[in-house]
């Protein structure tokens, strides 16, 4: 997005995709809703101040997901795993049995994953950016951001196998 | 590389995406095209992410959140780049050069720089048709208002005409023209007065150079302004107006 866009231009290409970050992030409709306005907000007062027009896309993503942070600061400590540890936990779901899934339950289990890890596998999967842009929007080291991304997906696979599971039919799901 | 490292390589790696590009994966990805094993768990891995990010980017988002962020925009200030602002700014001083240009090319009109006959006449006659001139002396003492007038900077040294001497004088005042001291000496002719009028003959003096077209001459030149006639005259360095509300002739007993 090189050129300069107007600001109705910029909702249309933007406000999607934003919403869906923002929703796999809260979980709720109107959390969302007010995110993701409030990101073309704070645009339309200091999106001038950007330079580089080409990086409205992650300027945008970074504004939310720091909107979301002021949100749900919080003290807590995340627990720390090497993926070495993890990996040999995933479990595997054939695309088949991911099939049966459907948006919210995908997102409801994102939302049970370290929060941490949420931002990450969110834009892993929503998003087309580079690793880098991801980094740059989450203001944390490229290493750093695919670990994230590895842990993540871990734990989100291995809730969804849960889910998946016969037991989680019967009424024994985490929810 | 071996194929525990090229894995969790891939278990990052989105198909369809620039991931391609970066040599990390590209190794990678060769790796995974030699082996059997792994390019078997590489095509059902990638089958599997690819239908969980089909359910992320199948998040409903609210019909009306577009039109609502659009209708709720805030004032979106003025973006104007640097080049921009340069250009204007050229633009304006173009423009000032221009108007410049014009006003220099133009051909010279009279000079008037307002220190001439006419207009230091027209002053007085203004000052005592102004509800009368205040005074800052009042005194009928002639010789007062010659220390007077001399003390402040104006001109006590002035001849009066023969026929004013013998009317008496109320006061007098300074006035600045052009940077100078005037000197406005009042009298009083005889003849009824408008209640509150203290004077109804003035005598101004001022230097001769002040004016860039005084009279050469102490022949009274006479001239009317309003209802006021005056009578202008140079002798030595200093030129002379008197001024009176009347015709001419009254003001000729004066001489």
């Amino acid at each position: 997005m090189a050129a300069k866009l107007d600001f109705e231009s910029l909702v249309a290409c933007y406000y999607k995709p934003l919403y869906q970050f923002a929703y796999s992030l809260t979980r709720t409709e109107s959390d969302a809703c007010d995110l993701t306005q409030q990101t073309f907000y704070v645009w339309a007062t200091k999106g001038h101040q950007l330079r580089d027009q080409s990086k409205v896309k992650t300027w945008l993503f970074t504004t939310l997901h720091r909107q979301f942070l002021e949100i749900r600061r919080r003290q807590t400590r995340f627990p720390h795993h090497e993926l070495s540890d993890v990996e040999d936990e995933l479990p595997v779901i054939s695309p088949q049995l991911a099939s049966q899934l459907d948006s919210m339950q995908v997102v409801r289990a994102l939302g049970r994953v370290d929060e941490i890890y949420q931002a990450p596998v969110a834009l892993f999967y929503l998003q087309d950016c580079a690793y880098k842009d991801i980094a740059d929007i989450l203001g944390v080291p490229l290493g750093t951001v695919k670990s994230r991304i590895s842990r993540g997906l871990a734990q989100l696979r291995k809730l969804l196998a849960d889910d998946l599971s016969p037991e989680s039919n019967t009424g024994t799901a985490k929810s | 590389m071996n194929t525990q490292s090229a894995r969790k390589i891939l278990l990052l790696y989105r198909p369809g995406t620039a991931d391609a590009n970066e040599p990390e994966f590209a190794e990678a990805l060769d790796f995974a095209r030699q082996d059997e094993n792994l390019h078997r768990w590489f095509g059902e891995h990638c089958a599997t992410q690819e239908v969980i990010r089909s359910r992320f980017k199948l998040i409903p988002v609210p019909e009306a959140l577009r039109e609502q962020i659009i209708s709720e925009r805030p004032w979106q200030p003025l973006i104007v780049s640097k080049r921009e602002v340069f250009a204007l700014a050229g633009f304006v001083a173009a423009v000032v050069l221009v108007c410049f240009a014009l006003l220099w090319s133009r051909p010279p009109s009279p000079v008037n720089t307002g220190d001439n006959l006419a207009a230091f006449q027209s002053r007085m006659v203004s000052t005592v048709l102004r509800a009368y001139p205040a005074m800052d002396l009042v005194t009928s003492d002639l010789n007062q208002i010659r220390a007077f007038l001399t003390e402040h900077s104006a001109h006590g040294d002035y001849v009066l005409p023969a026929g004013l001497g013998q009317v008496a004088a109320t006061g007098c005042a300074t006035i600045s023209w052009h940077g100078k001291q005037v000197s406005m000496i009042c009298f009083k002719s005889g003849r009824p007065l408008a209640p509150g009028q203290t004077s109804d003959v003035w005598l101004f003096v001022t230097d001769r150079s002040s004016l860039s077209d005084a009279p050469a001459g102490d022949q009274p030149q006479i001239a009317s302004f309003n209802r006021v006639t005056t009578a202008c005259w140079t002798r030595g360095d200093k030129t002379y107006v008197l001024a009176a509300e009347g015709n001419e002739e009254f003001l000729r007993n004066y001489f």
